[in-house]
């Protein structure tokens, strides 16, 4: 017989409850914007009280009585809501401490501690919400019959709310049958399709008579909220212009018109695919054991080599490392490939986010979107997104100019933006977001700010990342959400590691370029000694290892810090680092003889150094989060010794240095 | 082979459901992820037997199963519901618009074990 014991699917357990927990969280949210904004929140309920719903069956399978405790509460509680049209109000803030108590007890599960029972006071007051006062009265909308016994009050509160805001009310009719399920062609990827070009409302299965048209005697009539045209609509469907229809014939004509149509934000488009889902967390731990065979292959490197100069014949064992050199770094790769999420999959949204914000502010915008075939860490993409949509969000909302004034700039109507990706040798990605407005008024953004007119690009954007792109007096709907430039910069500079430019010119447009690293691992690296201690630090920061040879560094007498001299090299003048000055394990200027030299926007800056060991390659272990890193630090290796080596991180030392001595 | 519908908007739950039914013997599964995904593939195809969700987010069970019964061919089809506690006045429900048989989340191997074989037998044409 069949002993199968449910508990085994705790790990798919997990990754679903934790979907869904973001999901309700994001729904949360939204139902909340959308009521402050006087719309209906039906949709975010609805979708709010399935999630809770799975959360708890799922729950109850495993045995997590606190979970189905909460959920079953949460649960109940918007059913009301959602069968009375109710909006949630004053509710969130509850709803909210119940998905934390879900999110802390799943958690515990998840690193196998005892869970919690459920907070008597929450399950009380989540008990005592009552969620069941009648939501606003929806007058006659003239739907069909056949379709409003169908809907519920929530669904006709949602249709009723989308014509008051001039969407269109259209339904679909979509016929299967064998040929269209053959190719694919079902009511999950019409559903899918038809969701790119509009909010579904509700899709109701229809008998309908046997014929060769519907030879299974089934019809789904698609009943939706959009601005698509018609054509577009038959399309996604696979059907034909006349399965197309309105839904409502005239529109009520008491249409409220203060209100805008809402901002399409879909960002929260959900992305599925057959994928298997695989915490990132193992695979760092695969990524571990492969660094300790990463140093035990160099260990044995050594090894042959000092065979070899003790006179032994080592062809064979050479042979033999080199290939197994070979294969760790395909295996590495492999690795890193299973944590990489194409660029491509990671933008698909841009398109539809450009969509609803041009729409919102009333421009035409042509999109140009270009991902590449570069992929990147995960890590790094979530991160990166944000940023992204930011600069696209302002590019939409302040670049580009209304249609009129364009034409008068004798621009064409429609403006241009582009997002184009491709990757800057192994490591890096340059992601630019580029726009054919009317560019950065430098004048304006600089009285606003009370400072003086920015002389270069680093200026403009020091200026940009202090007060955000806000040179016009009202903020939009769009981009007036307190998330300015900083943010970008946060995540691009200090996150990432990587680097932010800007260039502008008035009239004709704005680029912003982003560089990033795809990903933190592998790194082929110089060992040095400094002081006591051994660094390394990636080799592809390095730009050159000077000698530091006393008659070619000045010290003029304005020098403090760890700044201690400045090296004459080929005409430039070069500012040297005392490296264990500026940790501050040494007063300044007992440095070594030679110095790394690096460039940072194209500005060197020399680094010293007491003697180069050689390069290695080394597995980079971040500090803690990868993200939250100590600026200069990017993390600690093991050169073979079973002691952490700190890797360092000269651009960004670079850039501190600067700063510390009152310079961008 | 008696093939068998698995319908719930739950990946695991899914998963679930089948991992305690695989050691039968004549068995073969398939899936849907909605309840509209049910009824189109209930429409293309043949099957045995449903075992359907009552909450999913497209249509509920209530109307799968008021589709289903309203078709001449399916009629008789054989409907096993899951229901969660606190399904109650839905269980009802469905019960009413002609659902077979229900069990209650969580159930365990045997139950669901049990339900399916029952119901098998019992549509079986007699002789």
């Amino acid at each position: 017989m069949s002993a199968v014991d449910l508990k085994t699917f705790i790990t798919g357990y997990l990754a679903e409850v934790e979907e869904h927990l973001r999901m309700a969280e994001r729904n949360l949210l939204e139902a909340e914007r959308v009521e402050a904004a006087g719309g209906s929140s039906a949709r975010q309920v609805r979708a709010l009280f399935r999630s809770m719903h799975t959360i708890k069956g799922l729950s109850a399978m495993v045995g997590v009585e606190p979970v189905v405790d909460l959920a079953h509460e949460m649960e109940a509680a918007l059913r009301v809501a959602d069968r009375s049209g109710t909006p949630l109000g004053g509710a969130v803030d509850l709803l909210v401490r119940g998905l934390r108590a879900v999110e802390a007890r799943v958690r515990a599960l998840a690193s196998g501690e005892a869970v919690p029972p459920a907070p008597a006071d929450l399950i009380d007051a989540l008990a005592a919400l009552g969620l069941d006062r009648l939501g606003a009265e929806v007058g006659d909308l003239g739907l069909p019959e056949d379709v409003r016994s169908r809907l519920g009050p929530g669904e006709t509160q949602e249709l009723a709310h989308g014509l008051a805001r001039g969407r269109r009310a259209v339904r679909v009719d979509f016929v299967p049958n064998p040929s269209r399920a053959a190719s694919g062609l079902n009511i999950t990827a019409v559903r899918e399709r038809l969701g790119r070009l509009g909010d579904l409302v509700k899709v109701i299965p229809m008998s309908v008579p046997r014929s060769p048209e519907a030879p299974v005697g089934l019809s789904f009539a698609v009943l939706m909220l959009t601005g698509a045209a018609d054509a577009e609509i038959a399309e996604a469907a696979g059907m034909p212009l006349d399965a197309v229809s309105s839904l409502v014939g005239a529109q009520p004509a008491a249409a409220p018109a203060a209100l805008p149509p809402p901002a399409e934000d879909e960002e929260e488009v959900e992305l599925r695919g057959e994928v298997v889902r695989v915490p990132v967390a193992r695979l760092d731990d695969v990524l571990d054991r492969l660094s300790v065979l990463v140093v035990s292959r160099s260990r044995i490197a050594r090894a042959v080599a000092e065979l070899a100069s003790r006179g032994v014949d080592v062809g064979a064992l050479s042979h033999v490392v080199q290939e197994s050199t070979r294969h760790l770094r395909d295996l590495r790769a492999a690795i890193m490939r299973a944590r990489m999420v194409s660029l491509a999959e990671l933008l698909e949204r841009v398109p539809l986010i450009v969509r609803g914000l041009s729409r919102t502010v009333g421009k035409e915008i042509k999109l140009d979107l270009d991902a590449g075939r570069a992929e990147l860490d995960k890590a790094v993409g979530e991160r990166l997104f944000p940023a992204v949509v930011h600069l696209v969000r302002n590019a939409v909302d302040h670049a580009i100019e209304p249609a009129d004034e364009r034409e008068r700039a004798g621009k064409p109507r429609a403006g241009h933006i582009r997002v184009a990706c491709h990757e800057r040798g192994q490591s890096q990605l340059e992601l630019q977001v580029i726009d054919d407005g009317r560019g950065i008024d430098q004048a304006a953004l600089a009285r606003r700010a009370g400072r003086d007119e920015p002389r270069d690009p680093e200026e403009l954007l020091a200026l940009l990342t202090e007060v955000g792109l806000s040179t016009r007096d009202q903020a939009t709907t769009t981009s007036g959400r307190g998330v300015g430039m900083d943010i970008v910069k946060r995540v691009a500079v200090d996150q990432l590691g990587g680097e932010l430019m800007v260039a502008t010119e008035r009239g004709r447009g704005t680029a912003f370029t982003i560089r990033v690293p795809l990903s933190l691992t592998i790194v082929d690296a110089f060992c040095f000694h400094s002081g006591e201690r051994t660094y390394v630090v990636p080799m592809s920061m390095v730009d050159e290892i000077v000698e530091l040879e006393p008659d070619r560094v000045h010290r003029p007498p304005a020098l403090a810090g760890a700044l201690v001299g400045l090296l004459d090299r080929r005409g430039e003048a070069i500012p040297v680092v005392d490296l264990e000055a500026w940790f501050a394990r040494r007063p300044a200027g007992g440095g070594g003889r030679k110095a790394i030299l690096v460039r940072r926007r194209g500005r060197p800056l020399a680094f010293t150094v007491d003697r180069m060991l050689g390069k290695q390659e080394v597995v980079v272990r971040p500090l803690e989060d990868p993200l939250v890193r100590v600026p200069g630090v990017s993390g600690t290796t093991d050169l073979g010794d079973g002691r952490p080596t700190l890797v360092l991180d000269f651009l960004a030392l670079g850039g501190q240095v600067r700063a510390a001595q009152g310079g961008p | 082979m008696a093939r068998i519908l698995v319908v719930d908007d739950s990946q695991v739950m899914r998963e679930m459901i089948i991992a305690c039914l695989r050691g039968e013997e004549g068995l073969s599964f398939e899936q849907a992820g909605s309840g509209l995904e049910a009824i189109e593939m209930l429409s293309l195809g043949r099957y045995d037997l449903v075992v359907l969700d009552l909450n999913m987010p497209d249509i509920g069970g209530v109307e799968v199963v008021e589709f289903i019964r309203a078709q001449d061919q399916l009629g008789d089809l054989p409907i096993l519901i899951v229901t969660t506690r606190g399904d109650d006045a839905s269980r009802q429900q469905v019960m009413a618009a002609g659902a077979t048989r229900y069990v209650t989340k969580p159930f365990n191997p045997e139950q669901i074990i049990g339900e399916v074989r029952g119901l098998l037998r019992s549509a079986q044409p007699a002789g």
